[in-house]
């Protein structure tokens, strides 16, 4: 530890660290921008300057080291103009439709014009006017309200290893955009939506689909049916200002009625499912020499990064469809034909916690007879901002259970939500489909957890079994280089698009953060912990839908609802 | 064999048109195309296409719009696509699901450009099935 001055007082910061986070650990803070927890700085924004004694100019903190004895000023008048001035040119080009702005009260650049007492327009710069993207099935793109703090970039780049967006041009002219101009549908983009959890402005936004599902519980001659994913009900709560790492399932529930919907099923059901068909078929590949190491299914961001990136390993991947698909095909062909109503009638609503859910449910192998499975997809975002446009406080809602069939879930589904839950999960399962046996001790430590990798190697009867665990795309690519090079002590690999999993997906609120992840990922293996049905095959609606429409795992009936192919990328440009 | 659907292309844009009638005569179907609203009340007259797909902004802004009132006039069956930059050059949405436009625009799919090949195909085939 080194002593420093700041403002006056001394401090302790640790030898290697910024001068940003010392100051954060003291509580003082300063404005950031362009600073990303976890990534090496830029210092692009220069917002968060302080003036060092010694130097001649301002000193961005996030990138400056701490030196021994340093004296620092972060509230100098000097320091105050500094980063006024900054907020001020970003503001010179900005469009001024806060107002119209879907950031509207949760933007960045707003909250510091706020912070910095700006009240009056002190530059005028010429604006920029760059087509709006609403080519993707996931993500708007508007330029225009881009401040090219290069976060989005950042984040497409060293998280993912996408790289479907980078700066174009130079200077004044600089914009961010994908190659050759082109619509984001057109790009390599998996539509994981990280980018928007980090963008500060309006720049970039999920398609809404909010509209559409209010006009469709208006409609009686529809019948809404919502399902709900296993991280959703864990983060819910922070939209309406409740603590964060409160699970609010069965108010949720109540709160999904009163705005409407008919049904409210839960995803979870579907997640014990998949493990189900998954697990055999994992034990299928095994026994029968089928392609191996093999991946999971459920993440649609990383199944477009695979058809985009790997298309080699395609084999690889289980045909599970994801939860969401597997549940909208059982309500289209199973759950409405019982209820005597017609798949069209039906109008199949999904809360995810994801944007690239919404790009899936538009596959066309997710479609039949060109009726889809799932006909919209919401994010925990546009959730919350659909039940306050209906008045629904989502606090003050006794708690109810879900809909029958599809409602009742093990906490083995439940915690798909985290990286490493569907191999936990699958696991419990395997065990006994190969052994007969019930696991002893059903949490298996080294597959939890925040790491972008972990790897457990466990006997199963006298099966070795070779399992990882992978979030985050950049870290799902280390691991499938490694199985081109010949890598052979793996059998399963889960592979999440999301830093942490579904809990850090690009739908979920936008203040998303390693300490956010840590209590969505506690609350979700509490909920585990307290259960009591704690295995998918123990699932009594898992045995029944089997028993009573589906046959067996893998049958016919699975083949033709549950599974799916998929598509090597070579996109037809236009 | 069943005969080709057929289907009108009309855009004042001759690379949109060639490219869009490449992209759906290898999916199968048989492409007429206009170029304008002009060229395609001419082509509607001498004969009804199974499927439409029109461009918005043609000799005037609306042109698209005028032109697929008189589509639904002509045939009423015939589904109509509008395929267009609108929403990226404007920002105006006419999406089928944005509350006051689907009473007036008569389209039963308004899409995008750039549209992805597979995505224009998908939709095609599923308004030639209903």
């Amino acid at each position: 530890m080194i002593q420093i001055e700041v403002n006056g007082k001394t401090i302790s910061a640790k030898e290697d660290e910024t001068i940003l986070s010392a100051l954060k650990r003291a509580g003082i803070n300063v404005p950031t921008l362009c600073y990303m927890e976890g990534l090496t700085p830029t210092g692009a924004c220069r917002l968060c300057v302080v003036e060092v004694e010694g130097f001649p100019n301002l000193v961005p903190s996030c990138s400056h080291p701490v030196q021994e004895g340093m004296k620092i000023r972060t509230r100098s008048p000097e320091v105050l103009r500094a980063r006024r001035v900054i907020v001020e040119l970003l503001l010179s080009n900005h469009p001024d439709d806060c107002l119209y702005c879907v950031r509207n009260g949760s933007c960045d650049l707003q909250r510091l014009a706020e912070e910095m007492g700006i009240r009056r327009r002190t530059y005028r710069g010429s604006r920029s006017h760059h087509p709006l993207d609403v080519s993707s099935q996931s993500i708007i793109r508007d330029p225009d309200k881009c401040i090219l703090c290069g976060k989005c970039v950042r984040v497409c780049e060293e998280i993912q290893g996408v790289s479907a967006i980078d700066f174009l041009q130079r200077g004044s002219e600089a914009y961010v955009g994908t190659a050759f101009d082109k619509g984001l549908n057109l790009s390599s983009c998996v539509n994981c939506g990280q980018c928007i959890l980090v963008c500060p402005t309006g720049a970039l936004t999920e398609r809404s689909h909010v509209n559409e599902v209010l006009d469709a519980l208006a409609d009686p001659s529809k019948t809404v049916v919502v399902q709900h994913a296993p991280a959703v009900s864990v983060t819910l709560a922070e939209e309406f200002g409740i603590k964060p790492g409160t699970d609010v399932d069965a108010q949720m529930v109540a709160a999904l009625r009163m705005a409407g919907f008919d049904q409210v099923f839960d995803t979870s059901f579907s997640a014990d499912l998949t493990i189900m068909e998954e697990g055999s078929e994992l034990v299928h590949r095994i026994q029968t020499g089928g392609a191996l190491p093999m991946l999971t299914s459920c993440s649609p961001g990383w199944i477009k990064y695979i058809e985009e990136f790997f298309p080699e390993l395609l084999p690889n991947v289980s045909s599970c469809k994801s939860p969401q698909q597997m549940l909208g095909a059982l309500i289209k062909h199973f759950w409405a034909p019982k209820e005597g109503l017609a798949p069209k009638d039906v109008v199949s609503v999904s809360i995810m916690p994801c944007t690239a859910k919404k790009f899936e449910a538009a596959r066309p192998e997710m479609a039949r007879d060109f009726v889809p499975d799932v006909d919209y997809v919401l994010t925990t975002r546009e959730i919350a901002r659909l039940l306050k446009r209906c008045g629904v406080e989502l606090g003050a809602m006794k708690p109810e259970a879900a809909d029958t069939p599809f409602g009742e879930r093990s906490s083995a589904g439940k915690i798909f939500g985290a990286s490493g839950g569907v191999m936990e999960a699958a696991i419990r399962t395997a065990n006994v489909l190969i052994t007969g046996e019930e696991l002893k001790d059903l949490k298996i430590t080294p597959l939890r957890g925040l790491d972008g990798c972990k790897e457990l190697h466990v006997d199963v009867g006298d099966l070795k079994v070779g399992a990882a665990v992978v979030n985050g795309l950049l870290n799902a690519r280390k691991i499938l280089e490694e199985v081109k090079a010949g890598r052979e002590d793996l059998q399963f690999i889960e592979v999440m698009c999301c830093p942490g999993g579904c809990i850090g997906g690009g739908g979920q609120p936008l203040l998303t953060d390693s300490n956010r992840l840590k209590e969505r990922m506690k609350v979700l293996y509490r909920i585990d912990r307290d259960e009591t049905l704690r295995t998918s095959h123990a699932n009594k609606w898992v045995k029944r839908l089997y028993e009573e429409f589906l046959g067996e795992p893998l049958g016919k009936r699975s083949h033709e609802l549950l599974h799916t192919h998929y598509q090597e990328r070579s996109d037809v440009l236009l | 064999m069943t005969e080709k659907k057929k289907i009108l292309i009309v855009d004042d844009d001759f690379d949109v048109l060639e490219q869009v009638g490449s992209i759906l005569e290898k999916a199968g179907y048989s492409v007429d195309a206009a170029q304008g609203r002009e060229e395609a009340e001419e082509a509607l007259l001498d004969a009804k296409p199974d499927l439409a797909i029109l461009d918005l902004m043609m000799e005037e802004m609306d042109s698209g719009f005028v032109l697929a009132h008189h589509v639904k006039k002509l045939y009423a069956d015939t589904p109509v696509i509008l395929l267009t930059a609108v929403t990226s050059q404007t920002g105006m949405s006419f999406a089928q699901g944005s509350g006051g436009a689907r009473s007036w625009v008569k389209a039963d799919v308004v899409m995008d450009k750039p549209v992805r090949g597979d995505q224009l195909v998908n939709e095609v085939r599923r308004l030639l099935a209903r």
